[in-house]
């Protein structure tokens, strides 16, 4: 069940956003796409997320051929920068929204989304802000629902696209050891999108390193602190 | 290769289709066969028939009286709507919200109640009648009603179009200008005029096209004499009840040039200025 | 929740005389008052006080007659419908705007705004010659036995034209500014296409399709111009309610037409009510 990468190209009008980027990721690891703006690590992370169509190579994931299906049906969970809350529900009904949706004979009773939410809520250690709107709720608020609610939809795979960009240092750190612990505690694969490289190598088990469109150096946080392949990967890390 | 599903927030192309054909349907049909329709009958006979129309001289008096109406409506609404922009942005005071809402209250009122309001003020059974009867003073039936009706329904236009902008903008770069030394008018003048002069632009058109166009309450207040108290507007149903459509209509096409000009002019400045209008009209 | 309530209560310090940085506050407000009580608040004051000389009794005779309230129920029954019929194709134009790409689009953009622009004179004719029975449209309807000139279902056609720019640009720039991520966001959780329409995007433009329609509703309701060339005036039949004041007024029935006047005004003031209501609920989920 691991993911598997296989030479995605992309092109937008102008430019080519991806020139065949390929990694593959085990099961349950959590993997930071690093790189500058421009880089592709975006676009990637849409394209998994089935926000953008690639126009060339494959993704494998779960013996399942990924580019093959709309993003309703790929149950991967997708954490947004702006965290794309629904600003007229309630964070209880944002966080249901989910399960709320799923075809009847998939969707589970009241009772059994109200307890889910619940444990949800605890789990991003919000509890008792159920009632409450996202207007009502700081920044850290927000991006820790829109954490509990794609994790309600017990996504095969969770992707985040920069989401402690919004916030403040201090912040940051804390929702990171928090988004740590609710990956290992839930042991889905995680694609975590970042240019800030102290927190891509403070969080994730792997690293791939991008630059125009391609993975640069793809391994583990020490390995590639200490070899770094090209004077890119080196420059960009000693930035 | 991955096979090309829709974008999660693009509409497949039935949808597409079928929307758009609605949305243009309409726009069509109900918008621009009128206004096709306009120019038709204005210019059935050639344009020579349609410029005698326009400059028999019951058209032309009618003309005239619109602009004066217009050009005296829109500089007194201009004034106030800086005024009332200045006041409303720049400062805090109790009441503010009521103010706002009472500004914008003759956009909601029925063109004839405007129009009523000012009989009952100066009517002949009015509040003033008999005084103004006694000093031989007319205002209804006669151009200062048709100006004060004309106030009245223009009323909001540019204080709603600059309250929101200078809300917007604040007060830094006053307070900044004030810290330097300015006085209050050269802050006006060199600070705030700047940051609003396209917004006034666009509220004093839209205010201007109200004016020249205004039909209801120019109506009630007007006595429909011909060639001394008729605006354009009033000039065209006066024509088009006598069974004159050539004439009404070319009236008509005039009043709907202009229209045309001030849609042109409007699209202008929210294209090229868009950043500098208030925020209901970036989109 | 009491912590807020008390920093607010009792922080501010009490001051005798407002003190500004920038001059010109008394000019300003001075000045926007006495404009705006000259202008509109007296007159308008002229008209309430007006119908005191009916007492209430004579008051509701004068609204009561058969002929003032099926004039009544025509503005504000067809400004509804009116409306409503706005607000569906508005949401359409205001969608097919922001959200596809075509040839010509700026023009047809642009062509919205026509309604305000147009002197309603204009369009009154232009609509009576569009539908009467030998017009370009009037033609083509009459052979299925619809009447559209002189008959109540002009009132509505005027109205329709008349309020059309209000609905599509109250939700155009609300659904311009809607991220498209929320909706990215409900297809990530598993949503249709049409999940996400129903239960995430209108939902999001409910204030402003609401807004639009009382907008579109109060203008509708108080039209005048280009309704009476094209809905026939046939009393208790297709006589709107303004065009009974002037009538009235013709007669010197100054206190029938300020009775009349007033139910119109009241409608006003409830539908600006409304609108601030929505207003202020749009704000709070921002």
């Amino acid at each position: 069940m691991s993911l598997t990468v296989d030479s995605v190209t992309k092109k937008f009008a102008r430019f080519p956003a991806l020139n065949g980027a390929s990694f593959v990721a085990p099961q349950g690891s959590f993997v930071s796409l690093l790189g500058p703006s421009g880089s592709g690590k975006t676009t990637l992370l849409r394209i998994l997320g089935g926000l953008e169509f690639a126009d060339s190579g494959s993704v494998r994931f779960a013996d399942l051929n990924w580019l093959d299906m709309p993003a309703r049906t790929r149950n991967a969970g997708f954490v947004f920068q702006q965290y794309a809350l629904f600003k007229h529900m309630t964070v209880a009904d944002n966080i249901a929204f989910g399960l709320r949706v799923r075809p009847r004979g998939r969707r589970p009773s009241k009772a059994d989304i109200a307890r889910r939410v619940k444990e949800l809520l605890a789990l991003v250690q919000l509890p008792g802000l159920d009632d409450r709107y996202p207007s009502q709720l700081s920044g850290g608020q927000r991006q820790r629902v829109a954490l509990a609610r794609a994790l309600a939809i017990e996504p095969r795979m969770l992707l985040l696209d920069e989401p402690f960009g919004a916030l403040d240092a201090k912040v940051r750190k804390e929702l990171r050891a928090d988004l740590r612990r609710i990956h290992d505690h839930a042991g889905v694969t995680t694609v975590f999108v970042t240019h800030d490289q102290e927190e891509a190598f403070a969080v994730a088990d792997l690293v791939a390193v991008m630059k125009d469109g391609r993975i640069e150096q793809y391994g583990t946080p020490a390995d590639v602190r200490k070899n770094p392949r090209t004077p890119f990967v080196s420059e960009f890390l000693s930035a | 290769m991955s096979k090309r599903f829709l974008n999660p927030t693009e509409d497949p192309l039935w949808l597409r289709l079928l929307l758009g054909a609605v949305a243009v349907g309409f726009i069509a049909v109900l918008l621009l066969l009128p206004l096709a329709l306009v120019f038709k009958e204005a210019f059935a006979n050639g344009v020579s028939a349609f410029w005698t129309a326009i400059v028999e001289p019951d058209a032309l008096a009618a003309v005239k009286l619109s602009l004066i109406a217009a050009a005296i409506a829109v500089p007194f609404n201009t004034v106030f709507g800086i005024a009332a922009a200045w006041a409303v942005a720049k400062y805090d005071f109790p009441g503010k919200t009521v103010l706002v809402t009472l500004i914008d209250l003759p956009f909601s009122v029925s063109p004839v109640v405007a129009g009523l309001i000012y009989v009952l003020v100066f009517g002949m059974q009015g509040w003033f009648g008999p005084w103004l009867i006694d000093h031989d003073i007319h205002i209804l039936f006669a151009v200062p009603g048709i100006v004060l009706a004309t106030i009245f329904v223009t009323f909001p236009f540019v204080a709603r179009e600059l309250i929101p902008l200078m809300v917007d903008q604040g007060r830094d770069e006053e307070e900044a200008a004030a810290t330097l030394g300015a006085t209050g008018l050269q802050t006006f003048l060199r600070v705030t005029l700047p940051n609003i002069k396209w917004g006034l632009l666009y509220g004093i058109l839209l205010c201007n096209a109200r004016a020249l166009g205004e039909f209801g309450a120019v109506s009630v207040v007007s006595g429909h004499i011909r060639g001394v108290t008729n605006t354009m507007p009033l000039h065209v149903q006066l024509l088009y009840d006598n069974y004159d459509y050539a004439g009404a209509f070319a009236v008509a096409a005039l009043l709907a040039m202009l229209a045309l000009l001030t849609l042109v002019l409007k699209s202008l400045l929210e294209w090229r200025y868009a950043d500098e209008l208030a925020a209901s009209h970036r989109h | 929740m009491s912590a807020i309530g008390l920093k607010f209560g009792f922080a501010k310090p009490w001051r005798v005389k407002p003190r500004h940085v920038l001059p010109g506050f008394r000019l300003s407000l001075g000045f926007t008052l006495f404009y705006l009580t000259g202008i509109v608040l007296i007159p308008l004051l002229a008209l309430l006080i007006r119908p005191i000389e009916l007492g209430p009794l004579g008051f509701w005779a004068a609204i009561s007659t058969p002929r003032v309230l099926a004039s009544l129920r025509l503005s504000f029954g067809m400004a509804a419908a009116a409306a409503v019929i706005d607000s569906l194709f508005g949401i359409v134009i205001a969608w097919v705007l922001t959200r596809y790409r075509f040839p010509l689009k700026g023009l047809l953009d642009a062509v919205i705004d026509l309604p305000f622009a147009l002197p309603t004179a204009v369009a009154g004719i232009a609509l009576s010659s569009l539908y009467a029975p030998n017009g370009w449209i009037g033609s083509l309807l009459v052979g299925y036995g619809i009447r559209i000139a002189y008959t109540p279902w002009g009132v509505l056609t005027a109205m329709i034209f008349i309020s059309l720019p209000f609905t599509v640009r109250t939700v155009q720039p609300v659904l311009a500014e809607l991220g498209l991520d929320v909706e990215e966001a409900a297809a990530t959780l598993g949503a249709t296409r049409l999940q996400t329409i129903a239960r995430v995007v209108l939902p999001m433009l409910l204030p402003a399709i609401l807004t639009g329609a009382a907008m579109a509703f109060a203008r509708a309701a108080g039209e005048y111009g280009s309704i009476i060339f094209l809905a026939g005036n046939i009393p208790a039949v297709s006589e709107i309610a303004p065009l009974l004041i002037v009538t009235k007024l013709e007669q010197f029935d100054y206190a029938g037409a300020s009775a009349i006047g007033v139910v119109m005004l009241a409608a006003s003031f409830v539908m600006l009510l409304a609108l601030n209501g929505l207003q202020s609920w749009a704000a709070k989920r921002r």
